[in-house]
Formats: structure tokens, C-alpha cells, sequence
């Protein structure tokens, strides 16, 4: 595959020959012919107001390139580029470490060799190849990335915390502006562009590069990329790639995050990533629609505003109906008969294979009973608290068989209700995960059947009626208490607040039939008492 | 917070990472990094006492906005923020006023009167142009505008 496996393969060119510099000697003469090069370029660039984007001072540099015999094999050329890099991050410490530069005139003096060397690359990529030949130019581009990026990961592996994100950031993002311009040329091969500097994100992700994790941030939801990712892409070509970006922060954050003990850099990360998902939320909540379900696989369980943020996403042209209407039926909600788009494949999540035959012959035969006991065996991963399930496994499996049942019901031509999902494989895996597993697997469960819980569509109608139904036919009042628990924790962080979230819980307190305030737990403590009660007037206020 | 799931402990590869992200949190990105170069207004962060204004006015990036400014900070806008959106709309903005900008002289002039001549080439008369060295308004008579210095591109 050309479009997906040719830019990886040259990015990884670059960055295996940053890796291996140390054991294959340049030819004698080259590095200082590219220290020479490139100052003289710098000193062009910087000289000339009006020539930054002159072409006379750029094929006098080419033709400079060719008599210095740079330009004769490909080999040559990404030497050129590899020392090139590493002269102008070099210089960029040395200013760093320059006592009487500070501030402004420090950022100024670094800006004027990186532009330049930006420039530059920029203007060797459009060049390369004749104007309709783009092929040459995206091999070109690929390699440079992975020569930077080569450079950056060589760069943070031996400086350690010395390690300096600034030039990097830098050259990425300005070199990424270069490209985007409204020229001809560049629009041909934009979405190579895109591919292309995706790619080498995902190399530089914060697990890999943590030193380079808030440049990292700042490049992802640069509007720039944002809007070119996921706007101006006709066929939201960009948006897989996208998505994939953002898990690879979710996934870094992850353990800072379930520990629940923010550290300052921690907090800053995490901050930045609210933001990105609130611009998310407001511009493109199409995007977070689609691709909920892969997010809420990596956000850990109390990361509760966080996921909100993205369960509360709706399409734009959906009306949804205010949950406090007194009397809302949700029953005759038109759009609860569509199932929403999820691009992941979660039924192909469920392993092994043994376990999904089982599961679907169980759900087609009823039998044999043995499959529910040994459920929890099966999702069961190890005996350490807090890590006993297998979370992405208990999310595919929850939202299958609801899937499923959803399916069931409507081959028998009727519509999920109270009535209908009840008595059928498909609940009975449910009753008896809330009933068979212990306090930490059901907790999962449950929050895996809030997931669902967003804007009208079947999804979020069968996932309500179910939480409803198992709390009316709980034997336990541990398993309501947790009910309860899952649904109010989802509700008493800041908004946003899924529209399903809403109305399961204004169902749960409203409906005599669930006989909620008989509860024990809703009178456990004076504060509890006290939160349901303002919930509860919050959500009966009358409107006039 | 709450970690329902119970605290744990972090792994020597989260420990590392987090010692690269505390040196990173040090020298954290600016606003400039990602910008181009300012030349003559660099971007200089203070933190100013919170009942001053924080951010600019609600629609202050419109040509209407920018219609309503005096010419001296169409001006200023325009030569000392070059390369934005701020100066595109500096320039229409003064276009709009029937300021037409020299290509020669980079400086911006207006009709004083009816010109004495005009014909296919160049228009003569009594002009008010702004000095951007002296930084100011000056009136020149029998000045000559040569169209081909005319700038007439479509900002658009």
C-alpha cells in the first residue's frame, strides 16, 4: 500500500540513518561544506528583506549545492540535511546557554537560523522533481521529517533532561505553515502532507518522546493542523489519522491520571488536553461522536469530566429534546430508532476467538448456562486490585451484546422497551455480570453502559432501558447503590452532561416504579441526602 | 480527585517519562514559537492586574472595526505589523477612505483635489500622503502617480 506504507518506510530511512550516523563516517569534507552551505543561507535569508521568498537567492543556492557536489546522490542529499539539522539545533543551545541573550533577543536569534533552515527544506521540497512529478517531492519531505525527528529522539536520549523542545517545535510547525500556503503545488500534494507529518507525530508521541510532550500538544491542535485535518480534507480523510493521535495522549496520560495525584507538569498536560477536547466539542462534535468509543477505551474510569466531554458530543443538525420536560417520551423520539456511527471494531476486540463462539452461540441458543458462570473468568485478567479486568474486553463485550440485542428485538419486529430487552441471552449476560462480578468488575460494567448513555439514538435508548431494568431487578442493594454511584459521579462534575445520562437518572428518581428515596443508600449520609435532593429539585423545576 | 480503582503505583518506564516531562515543564512552549517573526512588536507576556481589559473587543478582527479606526492607526498597523491579517485589513480599510498606496515610495496618498491631468499613465495634482519616516501627514503639489506604481490588487 503506497499511500500508507510508502511514507513510513522514508520516515524510518531518516530516522535509522540519524541512528546509525555514529557507525558510517560522512566522506571526508562534508561537514564542513554544509556548515558552509548553510551559514551562507542564513546570512542570505536574513540579509535580504525582500528575498525570503526570492527564487534568484534560492537557484544560486542550488547551483552552490550542485558545484559542492551535495546534490549528486540521495545519500549526500540526506547527509545534508541530517548535518544541516543538527548545526542549526546546535547553534539554538549554544544560544541557550548564551548568558547575556535572554528573552526576546534570544527567541529572535534562534527564530532567524531555524526559519531559514525551514525555508529552505521547504523550498527544496517544492523544487524537487519537475512541477507535475509530486512523487519525488513527498519522498523528499518524508525523509527530511525523519531526519528531524531522528534527531530529536537521538537528541532527548542523550541529553536527558538537558533536552530542549523549543528547536523542534519550531522547525515542525513553521516548516508545516510553509507547506500549507494557498499555491497550486502544494494543494496537489496536501493530503501527502498531512499523512506525512501524522506519521511522524505518532513516532514523537509523549510515551516515546515525554521531554517533547507539550510542543507535541501545541503542534496537534495547532488550528492550522486542526482545521486541515479535520475540516478542510474533503471526506474526513484525516480524521482516522487524527483520532489515532489523540488516543496516543489519552494513553500517555492514562497512569499519571487514575492515580488521581496531579503533579504540576501533569496538570498542565492535562489541562491543555481539556482545552483541545472543548474546541473538539464545539467545532467538530461529529468527530467525537464517531470515534467515542476508541476514546473511552484509553480514558481511565475517573477521568469523569474528561469523557463527559466527549459523550456529551451530538451531531449539529440534532435538535435534542430539554431532559427536564416534564412528561419527555423518550419512546417516541424518532431518532432512537437509528443506531449511531462507531467507527471502531469492537466485536473484533472480543478474544479469544473461543470466547466470542461461545459468547455467540450463547446468545443464539440460550445455553449452556455454564458460559454465564464462567464469564467472569473471562474478562478476570489478574488478582492485583484495581488491574483484575480486562477494560477494553468488558466495553467490546457490553456494547456486542447490546448490539445484538438490539438487533434480536427488532428480527421480531417490535422496538427495545422495558418490556422487550428483558428475558433473553442478551440480559441474562448482563444480570449476571451485575450480579456475579465483585465491587471493582461491576463498577466496569456499569461504566461501560454509561458509555453508551449520549444523544438519542437506539444505542442510548437500549443502554438506558437496561441500567433502569437492572436496577429495578437488582437482588442486592449493593448492586442499585452502584448504580446510583456510576450515574451521579457522571453528574455532579462540571457540564457538560450526556443528554442519555440525564435522562436515565431523571427516570431513575421520577418514576415511583424504581422507589428510589426507600432507598437505604440515598440516606446513608447527611451530604448525600442533601446532593440527591438538589438534584432532584434541579431536576423537577416546573417549567412556566 | 478520586481513583475509584485505587491508587497505582507508577512504573519505572511513567517514572522516566515523567522526569523528562518535569525538565520539559520548565521551559514550556511561548506563544511565538509557533509564530512568525515579529519584527517590530515581539509578543512580550506580562500579567496585568485582572480589571484591565484581557482581551480584546468582541469583533475586533472586521473590516467594520477596522473602518472606525483614526488613519494614523491604520498606519501604524499597517507598517509596523507586516504579514497579518491585522494589516490586510488596515489596507482595505484605508483603500476604502480612497488612500491608494505607491509602490515605489511604499507610502500611502490621497486627493487632495480634482487631479489637473489624468491620463492613461499617471494622474497630476495636489496630494496629502503619509511620511512613514516622519511619521506623518504631508500635502505635495504637482505630484506625478504613475499608474504602474499604482497598487490595484483585489484584497478580496
Amino acid at each position: 500500500d503506497r499511500t500508507t506504507g510508502g511514507p513510513i518506510v522514508h520516515i524510518h530511512n531518516g530516522i535509522l540513518q540519524v541512528r546509525s550516523a555514529p557507525n558510517y563516517e560522512d566522506p571526508p569534507g562534508l561537514v564542513e561544506k554544509t556548515d558552509f552551505l548553510i551559514r551562507d543561507w542564513i546570512s542570505v535569508y536574513n540579509s535580504q528583506p525582500t528575498g525570503r521568498d526570492s527564487t534568484k537567492a534560492f537557484s544560486l543556492f542550488v547551483h552552490q549545492m550542485n558545484c559542492q557536489g551535495i546534490l549528486k546522490t540521495d545519500d549526500l542529499i540526506t547527509r545534508f540535511f541530517r548535518l544541516s539539522t543538527q548545526l542549526c539545533v546546535e547553534s539554538v543551545y549554544r544560544n541557550m546557554s548564551d548568558q547575556n541573550l535572554t528573552g526576546n533577543h534570544l527567541r529572535v536569534k534562534c527564530f532567524n537560523t531555524l526559519d531559514a533552515f525551514v525555508r529552505l527544506v521547504a523550498l527544496l521540497v517544492k523544487h524537487s522533481g519537475d512541477s507535475t512529478n509530486s512523487t519525488t517531492k513527498i519522498h523528499l519531505l518524508n525523509k527530511v521529517l525523519g531526519i528531524v525527528a531522528g534527531c530529536l529522539l537521538q537528541d532527548h536520549e542523550q541529553r536527558g533532561t538537558e533536552f530542549q523542545q523549543f528547536p523542534y517545535h519550531r522547525i515542525f510547525i513553521m516548516l508545516f505553515l510553509e507547506l500549507n500556503v494557498p499555491e497550486p503545488v502544494l494543494e496537489t500534494i496536501n493530503m501527502h502532507v498531512l499523512t506525512a507529518y501524522c506519521h511522524t507525530l505518532h513516532i514523537l508521541r509523549p510515551s516515546k518522546a515525554a521531554g517533547f510532550c507539550y510542543a507535541w500538544l501545541e503542534l496537534v491542535s495547532h488550528r492550522v493542523f486542526m482545521g486541515r485535518m479535520l475540516a478542510s480534507t474533503p471526506q474526513q480523510k484525516g480524521w482516522a489519522m487524527y483520532a489515532q493521535l489523540l488516543i496516543d495522549l489519552f494513553k500517555y496520560l492514562a497512569p499519571f491520571l487514575r492515580n488521581a495525584e496531579l503533579a504540576k507538569p501533569v496538570t498542565m498536560l492535562y489541562k491543555g488536553t481539556l482545552r483541545v477536547l472543548l474546541v473538539l466539542l464545539h467545532d467538530f462534535p461529529e468527530f467525537l461522536c464517531d470515534y467515542h468509543y476508541g476514546f473511552c477505551d484509553v480514558i481511565p474510569p475517573n477521568c469523569i469530566q474528561m469523557r463527559n466531554l466527549i459523550l456529551s458530543a451530538f451531531p449539529r443538525n440534532m435538535r435534542l429534546p430539554d431532559p427536564f420536560t416534564p412528561n419527555l417520551k423518550v419512546d417516541i423520539l424518532q431518532e432512537i430508532a437509528f443506531g449511531p456511527r462507531v467507527l471502531n471494531n469492537f466485536s473484533s476486540m472480543i478474544t479469544p476467538i473461543t470466547f466470542k463462539k461461545d459468547l455467540d452461540s450463547y446468545l443464539k441458543l440460550r445455553a449452556p448456562v455454564t458460559f454465564l458462570s464462567e464469564l467472569r473468568s473471562n474478562l478476570q485478567v489478574s488478582n492485583e486490585p484495581g488491574m483484575r479486568y480486562n477494560i477494553p474486553l468488558m466495553n467490546a463485550l457490553v456494547l456486542y451484546v447490546g448490539t445484538q440485542a438490539i438487533g434480536f428485538i427488532r428480527g421480531k419486529t417490535l422496538t427495545p422497551n422495558m418490556q422487550t430487552i428483558a428475558h433473553s441471552s442478551h440480559m441474562d449476560i448482563f444480570q449476571n455480570l451485575a450480579v456475579d462480578l465483585d465491587t471493582e468488575g461491576r463498577y466496569l460494567f456499569l461504566n461501560s453502559i454509561a458509555n453508551q448513555l449520549r444523544y438519542p439514538n437506539s444505542h442510548t435508548h437500549y443502554f438506558s432501558c437496561t441500567l433502569l431494568y437492572l436496577f429495578a431487578e437488582a437482588n442486592t442493594e449493593a448492586i442499585q447503590e452502584q448504580i446510583t454511584r456510576v450515574l451521579l459521579e457522571r453528574l455532579i462534575v462540571n457540564r457538560p452532561h450526556p443528554w442519555g445520562l440525564l435522562i436515565t437518572f431523571i427516570e431513575l428518581i421520577k418514576n415511583p416504579n424504581y422507589k428510589f428515596w426507600n432507598h437505604e443508600f440515598v440516606h446513608c449520609a447527611s451530604e448525600i441526602e442533601k446532593l440527591f435532593e438538589s438534584v432532584a429539585r434541579s431536576c423537577f423545576v416546573q417549567k412556566t | 480527585g478520586v481513583a475509584p480503582l485505587g491508587a497505582v503505583p507508577l512504573q519505572k518506564e511513567h517514572q522516566s517519562q515523567f522526569q523528562m516531562m518535569e525538565s520539559a515543564f520548565y521551559h514550556m512552549p511561548q506563544p511565538s514559537d509557533s509564530e512568525r517573526l515579529r519584527t517590530y512588536l515581539p509578543r512580550n507576556q506580562c500579567s496585568t492586574p485582572v480589571y484591565y481589559i484581557q482581551q480584546p473587543l468582541p469583533q475586533s478582527d472586521t473590516l467594520e472595526f477596522y473602518q472606525r479606526l483614526g488613519t494614523e492607526t491604520l498606519f501604524f498597523v499597517f507598517y509596523y505589523m507586516e504579514g497579518t491579517k491585522a494589516q490586510f485589513l488596515a489596507a482595505k480599510a484605508l483603500k476604502k477612505q480612497s488612500w491608494r498606496f505607491h509602490t515605489k515610495y511604499m507610502m500611502w496618498f490621497q486627493r487632495h483635489e480634482e487631479p489637473k491631468t489624468i491620463n492613461e499613465d499617471y494622474e497630476q495634482g495636489t496630494y496629502i500622503y503619509f511620511d512613514y519616516e516622519k511619521w506623518g501627514q504631508r500635502k505635495k503639489e504637482g505630484f506625478t502617480f504613475e499608474y504602474k506604481y499604482l497598487e490595484d490588487r483585489d484584497l478580496n
